[in-house]
């Protein structure tokens, strides 16, 4: 069998579903042999970036790999961007590039690039591929690396003359990788001090990021949560890992979370932070990050996250949902009485409520965004941006189940919206599927909307036009001296216009009162429907910490 | 790890070498392995400040020997952040263990003169009409030492090695 074959064979027996990608000179051979192999559906998107966020948005959604196909050169640089958003979001990913033939590797041969090179710091693993022997063995070990421990993408750079040459047919048994560490042990002495300084503590917050998802340890989150009494804020990422309505809940940490989240942990004596980075969005001002715990508790799979930006007095390196459980017999022992330190969390969260300006007449984000959460309820997939857009998608619903909220938040890609939201629906045709995205963004990858039209698929866009790059414009007002600098966005496509270029219905709506009619139209219509919100350009995103402030000194919306 | 002697050019500056850190890794021999290690210890924002790669006892496998700058970061961040790379089998942070350290020099200079390199142990390998080649090997210090005295005797050319680590066993 060819090289070709065995990449495909190997894909549909790792179980792959579907393949976001493009073709081109150096992968020629794979697309030659696709349909040879009827299980995989291939997607062809419009840009190689598109196809990486696809894969993203569907592994996001489906808890499997995504998987993705590009030539050699450009083709495989344009994913650089994709893998990144996925590398800094722990995303499960195979990324299959061609390279040109291994003869001539290294002579600048035509789209010849150092893929791997240019890919090494962005992924969780990569291989060059110039032996026909090596594939089984690789892309086996590629699934396995990509998924398994802290996930993330891993690229195979395979060359085409080995995509072309024949071999037996291999069958890999088993993975045997020296140096790759699962830290599935946990350090039961360790979990259980841990439990005993949480239970102990006079003022602890637990805070649970994407691990707590990806480990699916919601429920011993829960359980652990209310057994000793403790509060719990989740990062960007973490949204969905504890209920927002729950009274323990403080909702978003980090420099643009609640404004109780923020009290809460800047009071606390204890803090657990489970299945997180404890990046610099989180912290704020690293010195002042807490600065009242006594005992940091940090709970991650990755060894190198203790100590990277805080260290911690207690560190637990394992799944976060083995790491919990272990916790909870000792925690429930101890059955601590937490009344006053729960009382104040309740008089901050009364006096610091989220809330928006309604009083100018212009249409207001949260008011498209608190409509559209109605008819989504607990039950869509919500995928936002990069950018105000995000936070106000993030801060405005009480999400109430993991995996309904998906976003950027390592990378921060704009653009990573729509081809994401259109992953998301190939991994969960049977949920409803709600972009939401700032103009700035959209257009970065809007050319993907002919692949939601070609599938007909039944994703929403809700753009929050406000005619500039609306984050970037409030940094500049509130933190680089007022001066507005490149972050006029007046001359863009007239949305609606641009919708009906692609082949799909679109609206625009500029008054609150329409805004319910528009979504019913939505609603009503099959496959995608775009809704240009021209909302208030003014709208900005709060809470806020000022930039190199500490969390302390967070500003809260004006009152309306 | 003691201050190397004198500020010579092939000496490292004195200061910040309590933050050099002296690791020994075990990587999978194979055409990416350098480059994803050197790239880990960039963007981690470390600095190489000497490096040896030679074959280990296993077939198939390389020991690196590092000494590594871990600028800002937590000093216990360069064996973490190696640990992660799936070519990376084994790290050892040795800075705190005893162990046998040893780098070699070698030497073309020009004086006729050779006494004080060889009260050094410098071994004579050739003499011809451009100088004197010697070798020395020797722990950091004395090879800092070593440069000094080379400096004296007009080097015509020279090349320094990185260290290679072993822990003492007795």
């Amino acid at each position: 069998m060819t090289g070709a074959d065995m990449v495909l064979e190997a894909l549909e027996r790792e179980g792959v579903e579907y393949v976001f990608g493009y073709p081109g000179g150096a992968n020629l051979p794979l697309y030659q042999h696709l349909h040879e192999h009827p299980k995989l559906k291939h997607i062809l998107v419009r840009h190689e970036q598109g196809a990486a966020h696809m894969a993203d948005g569907y592994a996001r959604a489906s808890g499997r790999p995504g998987v993705v196909f590009a030539t050699s050169g450009p083709g495989a640089l344009n994913l650089v961007t994709g893998l990144c958003t996925a590398y800094m979001d722990s995303v499960p990913m195979v990324a299959i590039t061609g390279q040109v033939p291994s003869t001539v590797v290294g002579r600048d041969a035509f789209q010849e690039s150092d893929v791997i090179g240019a890919t090494s710091s962005v992924t969780k693993h990569s291989y060059l591929v110039t032996r026909i022997d090596q594939l089984p063995r690789v892309i086996h070990e590629a699934f396995h690396i990509a998924t398994t421990g802290r996930p993330g993408p891993v690229l195979i750079d395979i060359c085409r003359d080995v995509q072309q040459a024949d071999a037996d047919r291999v069958t890999p048994d088993g993975v045997d990788i020296a140096g790759y560490r699962l830290n599935g042990h946990v350090d039961l002495d360790g979990a259980r001090q841990a439990a005993v300084a949480l239970a102990a503590a006079e003022r602890p917050v637990i805070l649970a990021g994407h691990g707590v998802l990806l480990s699916h340890a919601e429920p011993q989150l829960l359980e652990l949560a209310e057994g000793a009494a403790t509060p719990v804020g989740t990062t960007l990422l973490g949204i969905g890992a504890f209920p927002v309505k729950h009274p323990l809940s403080l909702h978003m940490t980090g420099f643009m979370g609640t404004g109780w989240n923020l009290k809460a942990v800047q009071n606390a004596d204890v803090l657990m932070m489970v299945g997180m980075r404890v990046d610099d969005r989180v912290t704020a001002k690293l010195a002042d990050f807490a600065p009242n715990v006594k005992t940091f508790i940090h709970v991650d799979i990755d060894g190198s996250e203790m100590g990277k930006n805080v260290r911690p007095h207690i560190e637990l390196v394992a799944d976060a949902k083995a790491a919990l459980a272990a916790m909870l017999p000792h925690v429930a022992a101890l059955n601590p009485g937490r009344a006053a330190w729960l009382q104040q969390i309740d008089r901050w969260r009364e006096e610091h409520p989220l809330r928006y300006r309604k009083s100018n007449g212009r249409l207001q984000p949260q008011d498209v965004l608190i409509d559209m959460y109605g008819r989504a309820r607990s039950e869509a997939i919500v995928v936002a941006d990069v950018g105000q857009n995000q936070i106000w998608a993030a801060l405005w619903w009480n999400y109430d189940r993991p995996g309904l909220f998906i976003n950027s938040g390592g990378a921060g890609t704009m653009g990573f919206a729509l081809p994401a939201a259109i992953g998301a629906k190939f991994a969960r045709p049977d949920v409803p599927v709600w972009c939401v995205a700032g103009e700035g963004g959209f257009v970065m990858t809007a050319q993907e909307l002919s692949v939601a039209v070609e599938h007909q698929l039944d994703v929403k866009i809700v753009l929050l036009n406000n005619f500039s790059l609306g984050m970037v414009r409030q940094f500049q007002d509130d933190f680089y001296g007022g001066v507005r600098s490149q972050v006029d966005l007046t001359h863009m496509p007239d949305f609606v216009k641009l919708a009906e270029a692609y082949g799909l219905p679109a609206l625009r709506v500029e008054k609150l009162e329409d805004v319910g009619p528009s979504f019913d139209a939505a609603e009503r219509t099959k496959g995608p429907f775009l809704i240009d919100f021209r909302i208030d350009p003014e709208a900005n995103v709060y809470p806020i910490v000022p930039i190199g402030k500490s969390l302390n000194e967070f500003w809260e919306a004006p009152e309306s | 790890m003691t201050s190397p002697s004198g500020g010579s050019p092939l000496n490292a500056p004195p200061g910040g070498e309590d933050k050099i850190r002296v690791l020994s890794v075990e990587v999978e021999d194979g055409p990416n392995t350098l480059t994803k290690v050197s790239g880990a210890i960039r963007r981690r924002g470390f600095h190489v400040r000497g490096i040896s790669v030679g074959p280990s006892r296993k077939p198939g496998r390389l020991r690196i020997t590092l000494q590594v700058d871990h600028g800002h970061a937590e000093a216990d961040q360069v064996r973490k952040q190696l640990e992660r790379l799936v070519e990376v089998v084994d790290v050892e942070d040795v800075t705190a263990d005893e162990i046998h350290s040893r780098e070699m020099v070698m030497a073309t200079v020009a004086a006729a003169e050779l006494d004080g390199l060889l009260r050094h142990g410098a071994k004579v390998l050739a003499t011809g009409p451009k100088g004197t080649t010697v070798e020395f090997t020797g722990e950091r210090d004395e090879v800092g030492a070593f440069v000094d005295e080379l400096h004296r005797h007009g080097i015509v050319d020279v090349a320094r090695s990185g260290p290679v680590v072993m822990r003492r066993t007795a």
